[in-house]
């Protein structure tokens, strides 16, 4: 169907058309009322009865019809210039005339009407399709917003789209105060709202799944508008918008994703690569200094050079704990330390800690006291050997030469608890907490070497198990670390049936 | 170290092949290097050594996967050289046929003491005695009997494979999941706390302090290892 544009006649002048036509026909019959035969004549003014309703409407076409009949009936039916006919036949002719005149007017004007009626729904469709393609190609909410206005055009209306910020909260740009009760309605009740601003308003949310993206205010700019008649075109343009808006969202998001995942590999591959080109000079460091030391004393054990290669091993090795506890909180604070927990016992790592704490200094006796029939508990172990090792070290570090530093570990209610104590001055007043902060340090200016990294790594681990650590000094002197970590519920064992195997002679 | 033998260092860095190699030459290894892995399996082919030194990261080729060819051709024993935060690699290479690790940085001691242990197992062979003893505890193979001070000790089935399994690799790091193979079948391998109860139990009926034991000792992250 090809459409034309809409009629832009005014009604009054419509009415003036339609009654000039008649009388210009009946004008221009006048000559012809001796040749032509009646029911010809009568056939002229059908026609124009016809052409009037397919051009001006309905309510010209009726009254061309009533016009037509009239002017008839007074010029051309005998008696002439008189309204009431003579012959009975022209009466019937009239009444003819009068009916088709009105059922051609009708139904000629209806179906024009309805011609009409879809040429502007297929308007309609195409400048939401039209919308539809500038909100598929849009890549900012400006975009959005100017594909609504080319949409809107001139029809009358103007659309502002007012988006929620981040929180969900106030709608942004912040909308007038006489409208901002009707916004906060449309987006708590999910449904258009009518309003008044300036002439009437329309608030729709932008609803898409899972979340109300703003709202779409229409309001009028021209006459004649009225947005609540048009409630279901907005609907529909709404819905696309929030489809636009929403995507908008996802493609921000999946962007935000791919930048912090492209951040989080240079970071890990960063420590990698640090720790592995950090950690090979210093292998080469720690073995070719304890060789040194090692040939020299062997050659002459009084040589004080030998000490001195001894101690640059030994300052190796304290560079290589500086720097595993770097990357290790470097890691922790990432976040990406995976848990491998598993149920251990802790006879197990405080066993293997030890081992290692006893080959690693001899300044300081270990004594090891467990409790009995100690449940399993769930944990990561290298994890957990990290924190014995890193309170432990620090208790070396802080009691004096020759005392002892006790491991325990015991259970109490629903805790799993693992202690580490030392018999040295204990933490400073007042700063039991803090001492598990990053870089503070129970004696700031203190001749000890380190950083205050170990006790913070302690914290990060233990919490990322949903446990505890606390500090606290003993009675009788003394620095305590208390590591509570939760007892969940062991898995099942099976005891097998003890048929005796070993141990008959 | 007695008999001479020789060693095939494999590692890319030149400052730690270099002191890997003074310390070994001056035990009379004979040492061996090569630069990359390739380079490693070619040598290796070639030289024939008695104990295969090997750095997880190479930049060629996957130390596993270096473990993992030269186990498919030779019993010779393989060490490790990793970092410490290589946990799961040390296992994957243990469990390729790797027999023992050292982590980095490590000292002169620590290097010669796995090189001679490991060398010492592989010169030993494979004869197997019928008697085993460390500490005070004498396990006698023939008799399926455990004797600590002279006295009886009753183990349960798990725990009696379970020592003998341990008692038979001594020096050598276990992976658990080799362990609970081993002892419990290839449906255990998950349940790992089945080991560790296990471990505990023995190391309460054998070790002369349970909290620090000296013969059943645990590798964290890794798994066990048997010291006599």
């Amino acid at each position: 169907m090809i459409c034309k544009p809409l009629r832009t006649l005014s009604p009054k002048l419509a009415y003036l058309a339609a009654i000039a036509a008649c009388g210009l026909i009946a004008f221009a019959a006048m000559p012809l009322r001796h040749t032509l035969d009646l029911a010809n004549i009568a056939m002229l003014f059908l026609f124009v009865v016809f052409m009037v309703a397919v051009k001006l409407g309905r309510g010209p076409a009726v009254v061309a019809a009533l016009l037509s009949v009239l002017l008839f009936d007074y010029v051309f039916v005998p008696p002439h210039l008189a309204l009431i006919p003579v012959d009975p036949q022209h009466v019937v002719i009239l009444a003819v005339m009068l009916a088709v005149a009105l059922v051609t007017a009708r139904l000629t004007a209806g179906l024009q009407e309805q011609a009409e009626l879809a040429c502007s729904r297929e308007r309609q469709a195409q400048r939401l399709y039209q919308l539809a393609r500038d909100l598929a190609g849009a890549v900012s909410r400006w975009e959005v917003q100017g594909a609504l206005d080319a949409f809107l055009g001139n029809t009358g209306y103007r659309a502002v789209l007012h988006f929620m910020d981040e929180g969900g909260g106030v709608p942004d740009p912040v909308p007038g105060e006489a409208l901002g009760h009707v916004v906060q309605e449309a987006i708590r009740r999910g449904e258009p709202v009518e309003g008044e601003f300036f002439g009437p308003a329309l608030c729709l949310p932008l609803r898409a799944p899972g979340r109300t993206s703003g709202v779409m205010v229409v309001t009028v700019s021209g006459e004649g508008a009225d947005p609540r008649r048009e409630k279901n075109l907005f609907a529909v343009v709404a819905s696309l918008i929030a489809i636009a808006i929403e995507r908008l969202h996802y493609v921000e998001v999946a962007q935000e994703t791919q930048v912090q995942a492209e951040s989080e590999r240079l970071r890990s591959s960063l420590l990698s690569a640090l720790s592995h080109d950090l950690r090979t000079p210093l292998t080469a460091l720690v073995g070719l200094a304890d060789s040194l030391a090692l040939a020299m004393a062997k050659d002459n054990p009084d040589d004080p050079t030998s000490e001195t290669a001894a101690a640059i091993c030994l300052q190796a090795r304290e560079m290589n704990n500086l720097l595993a506890n770097l990357l290790d909180m470097a890691r922790l604070q990432a976040g990406k330390v995976a848990l491998r927990k598993e149920w251990q016992l802790f006879d197990d790592v405080i066993g293997s800690s030890v081992r290692l704490l006893k080959m690693s200094q001899s300044t300081h006796p270990v004594r090891v006291r467990l409790e009995t029939e100690l449940p399993l508990v769930e944990f990561d172990a290298v994890l957990m050997e990290r924190v014995i090792w890193n309170l432990a070290e620090n208790a070396f570090k802080y009691s004096p030469e020759g005392t002892p530093i006790e491991i325990g570990a015991y259970t109490d209610k629903q805790w799993a608890c693992l202690t580490v104590c030392d018999r040295g001055p204990g933490f400073p007043p007042c700063k039991a907490e803090e001492v598990f902060e990053m870089f503070v340090r129970g004696t700031p200016e203190s001749s000890k070497s380190g950083v205050g990294l170990g006790l913070a790594i302690c914290r990060a681990i233990v919490n990322a198990h949903g446990g505890t650590i606390h500090a606290e000094n003993r009675p009788e002197g003394g620095a305590c670390v208390i590591v509570r970590l939760p007892l969940g519920t062991p898995p099942a064992l099976e005891e097998e049936e003890d048929i005796a195997a070993g141990g008959r002679p | 170290m007695s008999a001479e033998i020789n060693i095939l260092l494999v590692e890319d860095e030149p400052q730690i092949r270099r002191v890997v190699r003074s310390v070994l030459e001056g035990e009379g290894c004979r040492v061996f290097e090569a630069e990359t892995g390739q380079r490693g399996l070619i040598e290796a082919g070639s030289r024939k050594p008695d104990l295969l030194i090997v750095d997880l990261g190479l930049p060629d080729m996957d130390g596993i996967e270096l473990v993992r060819e030269f186990r498919n051709w030779s019993e010779a024993p393989i060490l490790i050289l990793s970092a410490r935060t290589e946990e799961q690699q040390k296992v994957a290479a243990l469990d390729c046929g790797a027999d023992d690790y050292l982590t980095k940085p490590f000292g002169v001691a620590e290097l010669l003491a796995r090189v001679r242990a490991l060398s010492r197992r592989w010169g030993r062979g494979g004869e197997g005695s019928p008697k085993a003893t460390f500490g005070d505890v004498t396990v006698d193979f023939s008799l399926r009997a455990v004797f600590r001070g002279g006295e009886p000790v009753h183990l349960t089935n798990i725990e009696y494979r379970l020592l003998s399994v341990l008692v038979a690799n001594p020096g050598k790091v276990m992976t658990r999941r080799h362990l609970m193979r081993e002892v419990w079948g290839p449906a255990y391998s998950d349940s790992g706390h089945y080991l560790r109860i296990y471990m505990s139990r023995l190391r309460q009926k054998l070790e002369r302090d349970p909290a620090e034991p000296e013969h059943f000792l645990t590798e964290t992250g890794v798994g066990y290892r048997f010291e006599p």
